[in-house]
C-alpha cells in the first residue's frame, strides 16, 4: 500500500472517528440550530432552563439506563418502579411529615427494586428483558391496588415545603436542573474514574473475557441495577414533589422508552461496552428540544412520537458506521 | 476441475493476511496446503469459498475467471468447504443439518423429508460412520460431528472439497476411514485441498503440496520430492528452525514446589496429578478432546473441578472464585483471544490494566496517568507496536493484541502463569516474542504451565511435557525424551505403558 492511500485511509478513519465519537454533539448542535431558526425565543433563559426541568425526572432515570445498556442489559420497569416509589413516597411523607425520611425511603426502596431485578437476572439467570417485563407489570399492579384508582396526594401540612423541592430555584437556577446536572456528573465520574465504571464497560464488551480477568460479572450486574434503582427512587421523589399528586395508573408511564431513547440518541451502543454519559445527558435534552420545537412550530402533538422515532433512527444510523463491518 | 487462484491479496485492517498468493490444483489430486497457524491457509480458502472477497487477484476455474464469489456461488460451482470449526445446528437432526439451505422440495414450500432422510443415510452408511440420520446433532460427540460435516460435503456431487483440519477430533481408525473415502472420490476426479498440521497425514494422503508462510506463497511441488525435515524448514523458515530460545538463558529449577495438583477430575479428564517448580516450563499437550482445554480453565477456577485438590505455597487453593485464584498468585492467559481475551470496545490501556485493577488495585478510583505509565513499561518490555494507548485494542494486529493480554497478566506478578494456547492465530514474529518472554519469565523464577498442540512450541519451550490422551495423563516426558514422534504416539494412544 502506498503512502498516499494510507493517508487517505487515515483521514477517512479520523473523520469516521469524529462522526461516531462526537455524533451526540453533532446532532445536539443541529437540533439547537433548527430550534433557533423555528423560534429565536428558544434561546431565552426561561425556555432553556425549562428543557432541564422537564427532562430532569426522566433524565435521572436515563443515567441508570446508560449503565444498564452499557452492560448489554435492558430495564423495562423504569416507569412502574417510579410510580411505585413515588406513590409510596407520598404515603410516607403524609404519615411521617419528614422530607428526610421520604427521600431515604424512596432511594432505599429504589435500591431494593433494583436489587430484585439484579438478583433475578444474575441468580435466577433470566434475561433482563423478561425480568424487567415482569417487574414492570408487578410494580404497576401493586401501586394500582394500593391507590384503588385514586391518586396519592400530598396533604396540606407538607404541601408547600415538599413542592418547593422541585419547583424551587437556587440563585435563579431551578432545583430540578441542578439535580439533573449533579446526577449526570456523578454518573459520569463513576463511569470514567472508578474501577466499577471500568468493570461495567468490560462486562458489556466481553463478558467471558471480563470473567476470566477476575471480574465478578454477576456482582457488577446486580450493582448496576441497584444504582439504577436508587436513581429511580430519587426520580420518584422529585416527580412526587413536582406533581404533588401521583396517579397510580399513569405516573411514570413511558419513562423506560424515553430513557432508552435518550441513551440511544446519546450514542451508547446497544451492543454494550461503549457508554456515553454526556451523550445520554444531551439525549435527554434533545428529546425535550424536539418536543419544544414541535410545539413552537404548531405541529399537532400527536405527531411528536413520529418525529422522535425518526430522530432516534437517524441518530443511531449516524453512529452505526463503526460496529457492523 | 482445474482451479487457479492468481495473485490473491487480502488485508484485515493493518494485517496483510495474504500477500500475492497464487495456487493451482489439478482434477483428481489431493493437494496439501501447508503452513503454520496464521500463515493464511484458512484465509485463502475462505476467499476461494466466497466467505469474503479478496482485495485483488482472480479465481479461475477451468479457464474462466469467476468474479464476485459467494458461498452460494461456490456451491453451484461444486466447491465445498469443510470448516475446521463445526458449523452445525445442535438442535437439528443430522439430515436436517446436511441439507440445510439446500432442502429437497416436495412442493414449493414443503421439504421432502423422506427423500432427504434416505439420501443422507446412504451417504452416512457409505462412510461406515454408524451415525443415524435422524439423530439430533447435539447428542453426537465431536468426532461424529466432524463426520457429519464431511458427509454434508459428500451429499451433492462436489468437484472440489476443501478440508480444514478435518482430523483434529478423529482417532486413527476414523482417520483411515476418511482417507479411504477420499481415495475413492479422487478416482472419480474429485479434487481435495487438504489443510493439516499433522505431517504424517500430509505425507500419507497428499499428491502435491503448497506452502504458505506469513501470508506469502513459498513453494509448490510433488509431495514425494520433500521429506519431513524439508517440510518443516519450508513451514517455519530457516531462521527459526535454528533459533533455540532456551539457549543462552540458564534457568535453575529449584526443588521447591510452587503448585501441586492431586487427582484432578473434570468432565473430560480424570486423575491428573503433577507438581510445578519455580523456573520450570511445563507444557501440556494433547489432541482435541483429550481434556487439555478443560484442564487449563479448571486450574484457574474458570470451570468447576469435580474432584481433586490444588495446593500452592500459600496453602490449598480455593477455586470457587477467579479473583481469589488470582490473588493466590496464579495468572491465566486464556485461549482464543477474540472470545476470551480482548475487550473489543475498550482501549488498549484499559485492556492492559484490567487484571491489575481487579486483583491488586486497592482504591476505588482509577488514576489514568498511572495506568498509562504501567502500559508504557509493558510496551517497552515487550515491544508492543501501538500508536497510542487510548486507541481501541481492535486497531492492533493479532500479535500485538496478544502481547497486551500477556502484559495484562504480567501486571499482577503471579507465581504461576497458565498459558492456554497463547500463540493461536498470530504471526511467527509475535510468536517468538512470546516464547522469549515465557523463557525470560521462567528465568526470573516463575513457573509456567503452557498448553499447546503445536510441536514446535513444545520443543522450543518445554522443560517437561505432559501428554494427555482421552482425559488421562499418557506420559510425562523430560526435555530429553521429547520428540515429535513420541508426543504424537502418546497423544494418539498408539504408545501405551510408561505410566507411573
Amino acid at each position: 500500500m502506498n503512502g498516499l492511500a494510507m493517508k487517505d485511509m487515515d483521514w477517512k478513519g479520523n473523520w469516521r472517528n469524529i462522526t461516531t465519537n462526537y455524533s451526540h454533539w453533532l446532532s445536539f448542535i443541529l437540533l439547537m440550530v433548527v430550534a433557533i431558526i423555528v423560534s429565536p425565543a428558544f434561546l431565552s433563559w426561561n425556555n432553556l432552563t425549562n428543557l432541564f426541568v422537564q427532562g430532569s425526572v426522566v433524565g435521572i432515570c436515563a443515567m441508570g439506563m446508560s449503565l444498564i445498556i452499557s452492560a448489554v442489559m435492558i430495564d423495562l420497569s423504569v416507569g412502574s418502579s417510579v410510580a411505585l416509589l413515588s406513590g409510596l413516597g407520598v404515603l410516607v411523607l403524609n404519615s411521617t411529615h419528614s422530607l428526610t425520611l421520604t427521600i431515604l425511603f424512596c432511594m432505599g426502596g429504589g435500591m431494593i427494586v433494583g436489587l430484585v431485578n439484579g438478583l433475578l437476572v444474575t441468580k435466577g439467570r433470566i434475561a433482563p428483558f423478561i425480568v424487567t417485563l415482569a417487574t414492570m407489570s408487578a410494580w404497576r399492579s401493586v401501586i394500582n391496588q394500593l391507590g384503588q384508582g385514586g391518586p396519592f396526594t400530598v396533604d396540606n401540612t407538607m404541601y408547600t415545603r415538599f413542592r418547593n423541592i422541585a419547583a424551587g430555584r437556587f440563585l435563579g437556577v431551578p432545583h430540578l436542573m441542578i439535580f439533573l446536572i449533579l446526577i449526570s456528573f456523578v454518573t459520569a465520574m463513576l463511569m470514567s474514574k472508578t474501577k466499577f465504571g471500568t468493570y461495567v464497560y468490560a462486562v458489556g464488551s466481553n463478558q467471558q473475557a471480563a470473567r476470566l480477568s477476575g471480574i465478578h460479572v454477576n456482582r457488577v450486574k446486580t450493582l448496576i441495577f441497584v444504582y439504577a434503582g436508587t436513581l429511580y427512587g430519587l426520580a420518584a421523589f422529585l416527580l412526587a414533589s413536582r406533581l404533588t399528586s401521583i396517579q397510580a395508573a399513569s405516573a411514570g408511564s413511558g419513562y423506560e422508552m424515553d430513557a432508552i431513547a435518550a441513551v440511544a440518541i446519546g450514542g451508547t451502543s446497544m451492543d454494550g461496552g461503549k457508554g456515553k454519559i454526556l451523550g445520554t445527558f444531551l439525549g435527554v435534552l434533545m428529546l425535550r428540544i424536539i418536543n419544544t420545537v414541535l410545539i413552537m412550530a404548531n405541529v399537532p402533538p400527536f405527531l411528536n412520537g413520529l418525529v422522535t422515532g425518526v430522530i432516534i433512527i437517524v441518530a443511531v444510523l449516524a453512529q452505526s458506521t463503526k460496529k457492523g463491518r | 476441475m482445474i482451479l487457479e487462484m492468481k495473485n490473491i491479496v487480502k488485508t484485515f485492517g493493518p494485517v496483510e493476511a495474504l500477500k500475492d498468493v497464487s495456487f493451482t490444483t489439478q482434477p483428481g489430486e489431493i493437494h496439501g496446503l501447508l503452513g503454520e497457524n496464521g500463515a493464511g491457509k484458512t484465509t485463502l480458502m475462505n476467499v476461494l469459498a466466497g466467505t469474503f472477497p479478496p482485495d485483488s487477484g482472480a479465481i479461475v476455474i477451468d479457464g474462466n475467471v469467476v468474479g464476485g464469489m459467494t458461498p452460494a456461488k461456490a456451491n453451484t460451482l461444486k466447491i465445498r468447504f469443510i470448516h475446521q470449526e463445526l458449523n452445525l445446528c445442535n438442535d437439528l437432526s443430522v439430515y436436517q443439518n446436511m441439507f440445510l439451505g439446500e432442502e429437497y422440495a416436495k412442493h414449493a414450500w414443503k421439504v421432502d423429508k423422506h427423500r432427504e432422510l434416505e439420501h443422507a443415510q446412504k451417504v452416512l452408511d457409505s462412510m461406515n460412520s454408524g451415525i443415524k440420520a435422524t439423530t439430533v446433532v447435539g447428542e453426537l460427540d465431536t468426532a461424529q460431528k466432524q463426520m457429519v460435516e464431511i458427509a454434508r460435503a459428500l451429499l451433492f456431487s462436489s468437484e472440489l472439497i476443501i478440508m480444514d483440519e478435518p482430523t483434529t477430533a478423529l482417532n486413527n481408525r476414523e482417520i483411515m476411514k476418511l482417507f479411504a473415502i477420499m481415495e475413492n472420490l479422487k478416482k472419480e476426479g474429485v479434487t481435495f485441498i487438504y489443510i493439516s498440521h499433522k505431517m504424517p497425514e500430509i505425507f500419507h494422503i497428499c499428491d502435491r503440496y503448497t506452502v504458505l508462510r506469513d501470508g506469502a506463497f513459498i513453494q509448490s511441488g510433488d509431495i514425494r520430492d520433500i521429506d519431513d525435515h524439508k517440510a518443516t524448514e519450508l513451514l517455519v523458515g530457516k531462521r527459526f528452525v535454528q533459533a533455540h530460545i532456551k539457549d543462552g538463558i540458564t534457568t535453575t529449577i529449584s526443588d521447591e514446589v510452587v503448585l501441586k495438583a492431586t487427582a484432578l477430575q473434570g468432565k473430560t479428564f480424570r486423575n491428573v496429578s503433577f507438581s510445578l517448580h519455580p523456573g520450570e516450563i511445563v507444557v501440556f499437550t494433547g489432541l482435541q478432546g483429550s481434556g487439555t482445554d478443560e484442564l487449563a480453565t479448571s486450574l484457574f477456577g474458570a470451570t468447576e473441578l469435580e474432584k481433586g485438590t490444588i495446593e500452592t505455597k500459600r496453602g490449598p487453593l480455593n477455586l470457587k472464585d477467579i479473583r481469589t485464584v488470582m490473588r493466590s498468585g496464579i495468572a491465566m492467559i486464556p485461549r482464543n483471544r477474540k472470545e476470551r481475551g480482548i475487550l473489543p470496545d475498550l482501549n488498549i490501556r484499559t485492556n492492559n490494566s484490567l487484571a491489575y485493577l481487579v486483583a491488586k488495585h486497592k482504591s476505588l478510583l482509577v488514576n489514568q496517568r498511572k495506568e498509562h505509565d504501567r502500559f508504557e513499561r509493558s510496551r517497552k518490555r515487550m515491544n508492543i507496536r501501538v500508536r497510542g494507548d487510548l486507541d481501541p485494542i481492535t486497531s492492533l494486529s493479532g500479535g500485538n493484541q496478544q502481547k497486551v493480554i500477556l502484559s495484562r497478566w504480567l501486571e499482577i506478578t503471579a507465581d504461576v502463569y497458565i498459558m492456554d494456547n497463547p500463540t493461536q492465530g498470530i504471526d511467527v514474529g509475535a510468536k517468538f516474542a512470546i516464547y522469549k518472554l515465557v523463557v525470560e519469565l521462567a528465568a526470573t523464577g516463575k513457573a509456567v504451565l503452557f498448553f499447546t498442540s503445536e510441536y514446535p512450541e513444545i520443543q522450543q519451550l518445554a522443560d517437561r511435557c505432559v501428554v494427555l490422551y482421552k482425559g488421562e495423563v499418557a506420559a510425562q516426558l523430560s526435555r530429553a525424551e521429547i520428540s515429535e514422534v513420541t508426543i504424537m504416539e502418546y497423544s494418539t494412544g498408539t504408545h501405551r505403558g510408561n505410566l507411573e
